[in-house]
């Protein structure tokens, strides 16, 4: 729709505006806590996510039948049945029902699947007189805007901005008091609900077994829409059938909890079939049954159905969760992500159901935290499936010139790409100070606004090592190979050094090939599988090469990407499937390794210590591999520390990736928050376990706080090994 | 009136149906704003809407429930007393609904996790009683509890084939403006349950 758009402009715009700043920074600071409360009465979050997900999947399996079963429910209800292949079929067949009936005036509730064919505009070019009447969308219709949250869809604006649009919509002037806004609302709006021919709704699902479809509300709009007019229209995508009536409670146990934290809405409707109206005809009451029609939506839906990996979106029940805990949504809200969806889901639904273009606009609007998988009521892999689309886009239009060369030709040739890391750190010097590069010239100062860079290393871990694996035990108990990842090997050397120092401690011998190359997620982030591939296939013939008992990464990046995405790459080609299977079988992380280690020897004794550590949860560790416990258990038996917890302790640090540095304007307003949190929690130093997180908390801290340490986790243990 | 199914307590039994949720319901009713009054009996029931006729000034009352429940029935007619419009007749229903003081229905069962009330609303003044006047009182058999809502849909999806049915979880809400909860916005402000103690398993009878 807008191909044309400056997204970094729009990105800047929403983080000066106030009103939303102030908005959304309180309602982050309520949503998890609030949501915990509303599942505080069930026995098991995981168990309900887990019975609605395999409800979900085991729907879009068969999901011609489930829909030829509703169709035939509904008809045999005496309801019309109609399924369009997109937009413009809704419009022509609503139309048509517009005519035939003599309708005129229209309320709609509830209905998503309208705003994504832009039905409005239709039917009032058309001459027909609709109006919204969820209080938000009533606004923002008025205003001639966009809902910017699925759920709350005027979350953007203060009560000023509203009574200004009240004012402008009732040509009077309405003050800025909430509850007289309301009953302003309650009048109007009652008063196009009973003058209505037609109420048009969408549906939070509809049901196989008898036709019925569901509608969750707080209001009571959506009562209203499917109760006082002649005529209903529902509008309902593929993706909301579910088989039984039972499958509902799969939903409604979760929906409002994540949704608004409560644990029901104030309605829950469900309607099968025509139902009585009663209304005047020519002055006299007459009872009749309500003319009930069934739009089954597809529009890039049953596509998606087929498809193996994006079959994925029919778990989701459109709570709107993924959008709440999201760092970028939460920042700058959900205007900049451009269609009708926004937030992670909104990404991917842009993608399948409106155009690739539009997607590629926001593909890098994910940072790839993972935090709403955590969260999301069908456990939906966001992240995953936003670079799975964007793997597809480039597989069909291939990488934009400059990034093809840092790719292709960079990236995948180890030599290359480590000799311009070694220019890259003699031609720092005139910017470098210590470690850091403070200030960058020109344009490219934005990046060091708030946050230093760290400085390449004058020598990288791979010219060390030689001399630090002389200091290998004579009798060792294990081999382990050293991955170190590119961050270590050439801005963290020392990092490198503590990890073999730990791992010779335990009497293992630590050998490092020097052939390894980039573990190769940048790449993959940028959607290139065939050069990931070759890099993969480079590594896993370097350490079969090496011959060791264990892979071992400090980097959690790294070891997830051995673990998870290596597999995935080589799913259609058995032979390098099983030589991955084989080798990643003895990658392991190094904190959770060390612990086991310690734990085997005794040496997980909790101390007491005069210097106080927070520990921050890097996304790829906690959520990624589901590391959190080992690398406190190791903290807190470091010699001289004490483990204190900071606010958000698992919240991202904002750095992601590359996405960090093209993202600045996004990256440093979420450092900034958590460089508050680690002086808040009145640590002195600040422990991580990824050198990625410790590139960008080490540069916020550097501006912020230089008072406060950053430090790896190996770091800390290896202090007080001889 | 039409309903969705003729006699929900044909589907209780105590595997579904258990007075031991009350508490639940109870307290997560209140949690949703919703007004709940306990009462021994129907008399003590129509002293309660006496009690909120006057409270609220109500000049006029839509209900639903009398062809179900003589009971319910009696507490209408004794209602003519007070100075107050009773409309029962669904075309009455209808006419006066938009401009009524009060609503009164019936609720088949409630949900103990969500403090929601089960309404089988197949008919057009079912519906409309519940949703115009700016209070709802819905009787309730305070002994026809469900656990959760999955042993609610166990029981709808015994007796919902056709028609219009649902929950209602406290009143009509929005925080669409800062956030700030605001009662009353489409439907009732009020929504009060007189939770009727009526021993043995059955409905509101």
């Amino acid at each position: 729709m807008t191909n044309n758009r400056n997204i970094k402009k729009e990105i800047d715009v929403k983080l000066h505006d106030e009103v939303l700043r102030d908005a959304l920074g309180r309602f982050v600071d309520q949503y998890s806590d609030a949501r915990l409360k509303a599942y505080a009465n069930v026995d098991s979050i995981e168990d309900l996510r887990d019975s609605l997900k395999e409800m979900k999947q085991e729907t879009v399996a068969h999901i011609e039948e489930i829909a030829d079963e509703f169709e035939a429910s509904v008809k045999q209800k005496g309801g019309q049945f109609y399924r369009a292949k997109d937009g413009d079929a809704v419009k022509k067949y609503l139309l048509k029902i517009c005519q035939e009936n003599n309708v005129q005036r229209i309320v709609k509730s509830k209905s998503m699947a309208s705003e994504e064919i832009h039905l409005n505009k239709f039917l009032i070019d058309n001459g027909l007189y609709v109006k919204e009447t969820d209080l938000g969308e009533w606004m923002l219709s008025v205003a001639g805007q966009r809902p910017s949250h699925m759920i709350m869809p005027a979350i953007h604006l203060n009560r000023q901005q509203c009574a200004d649009f009240f004012s402008q919509e009732l040509k009077e002037k309405v003050p800025d008091d909430i509850d007289f806004m309301i009953h302003k609302a309650r009048e109007v709006l009652r008063d196009e609900f009973l003058q209505a021919d037609m109420g048009l709704t969408g549906a939070n699902f509809g049901i196989a077994e008898n036709g019925a479809i569901g509608l969750v509300t707080n209001e009571g709009n959506a009562r209203l829409t499917t109760t006082l007019p002649r005529i209903h229209v529902i509008l309902i995508g593929y993706e909301k059938l579910i088989p039984k009536i039972e499958d509902a409670a799969k939903i409604l146990r979760l929906l409002p909890r994540n949704g608004t934290c409560q644990r029901m809405t104030s309605y829950m409707t469900m309607v099968a079939g025509p139902t009585p109206v009663i209304r005047k005809v020519n002055g006299n009451w007459i009872e009749e049954d309500r003319q009930v029609h069934v739009i089954l939506l597809d529009n890039g839906r049953l596509k998606s159905a087929h498809d193996p990996k994006f079959k994925e979106v029919y778990q989701c029940v459109r709570c709107a969760s993924c959008l709440n805990v999201c760092p970028i949504w939460t920042l700058v809200g959900g205007h900049v992500y451009g269609h009708i969806y926004s937030g992670g889901i909104g990404v991917i639904l842009t993608g399948l159901l409106n155009s690739m273009e539009d997607f590629n606009k926001i593909s890098e609007l994910c940072i790839g935290c993972r935090k709403c998988v955590s969260i999301c009521p069908g456990k939906i892999n966001i992240p995953d499936l936003i670079e799975e689309l964007r793997a597809q886009n480039v597989k069909n239009n291939g990488l934009s010139l400059p990034l093809k060369v840092v790719v292709q030709d960079i990236l995948a040739n180890r030599k290359i790409f480590h000799t311009l890391l070694r220019i890259a750190s003699i031609a720092q010097k005139p910017v470098q100070t210590g470690n850091v590069i403070r200030h960058l010239p020109l344009f490219f100062a934005k990046l060091t606004n708030g946050r230093s860079l760290p400085a390449i290393a004058d020598e990288p871990l791979r010219d060390r090592v030689s001399k630090l694996l002389e200091k290998n035990p004579p009798a060792p108990v294990k081999r382990v190979a050293f991955f170190s990842g590119c961050n270590i090997d050439f801005v963290f050397p020392k990092t490198g050094q503590s990890v073999i120092r730990v791992l010779q401690d335990l009497n293992m011998e630590v050998v490092f090939p020097e052939q390894q190359n980039c573990c190769g997620k940048p790449v993959l982030g940028m959607g290139d599988r065939e050069t990931a591939k070759n890099i993969a296939k480079n590594n896993v013939i370097v350490f079969e090469e090496a011959v060791v008992d264990v892979i071992l990464c400090a980097c959690p990046t790294c070891a997830e990407t051995w673990h998870k995405t290596y597999l995935e790459l080589f799913a259609d080609d058995q032979e390098w499937a099983d030589r991955v299977r084989k080798i990643t079988a003895k990658v392991y992380e190094f904190t959770s390794f060390v612990a086991e280690a310690y734990e085997r020897a005794d040496r997980l004794i909790k101390t007491k210590g005069s210097k106080k550590v927070t520990y921050h949860d890097s996304c790829h560790m906690n959520r990624g591999l589901g590391i959190f416990q080992q690398p406190r258990q190791l903290l807190n038996a470091a010699v001289d520390y004490e483990l204190v917890e900071m606010k958000n302790c698992d919240k991202c640090c904002g750095m992601a990736g590359a996405f960090g540095m093209k993202y600045s304007e996004i990256s440093l307003p979420i450092l900034k928050e958590k460089i508050e949190n680690i002086k808040a929690s009145g640590a002195d130093t600040v422990a991580v376990a990824c050198p990625a997180c410790m590139m960008q908390i080490q540069g916020g801290l550097d501006q912020q706080a230089s008072e406060i340490k950053i430090k790896h986790i190996a770091d800390i243990i290896a202090e007080h090994l001889e | 009136m039409k309903k969705v199914c003729s006699d929900w307590t044909k589907i209780f039994s105590e595997e579904f149906v258990n007075p031991i949720f009350w508490n639940d319901f109870e307290l997560n009713a209140k949690a949703a704003h919703t007004e709940i009054i306990k009462v021994s009996n129907f008399e003590e029931a129509q002293m309660t809407i006496s009690d909120i006729i006057r409270s609220t000034k109500a000049k006029s009352i839509v209900a639903v429930g009398n062809e179900e429940s003589t009971k319910i029935a009696n507490i209408y007619n004794n209602l003519y007393n007070l100075d107050v419009q009773i409309y029962t007749d669904k075309f009455a229903i209808a006419e006066n609904a938009p401009t009524a003081d009060i609503g009164i229905s019936i609720a088949e069962f409630a949900v103990g996790e969500t403090g929601s009330v089960c309404v089988d609303c197949y008919s057009y003044e079912s519906r409309v009683v519940g949703m115009l006047p700016p209070v709802h009182i819905v009787f309730l058999n305070c002994n026809n509890i469900v656990k959760n809502m999955t042993t609610a849909f166990k029981v709808i999806s015994q007796g919902f084939k056709n028609g219009y049915m649902g929950f209602i979880t406290g009143p009509s809400r929005t925080a669409d403006i800062e956030r700030v909860l605001s009662l009353g916005v489409h439907g009732p402000s009020r929504f009060i349950i007189i939770a009727v103690d009526v021993p043995a398993i059955g409905g509101v009878n």
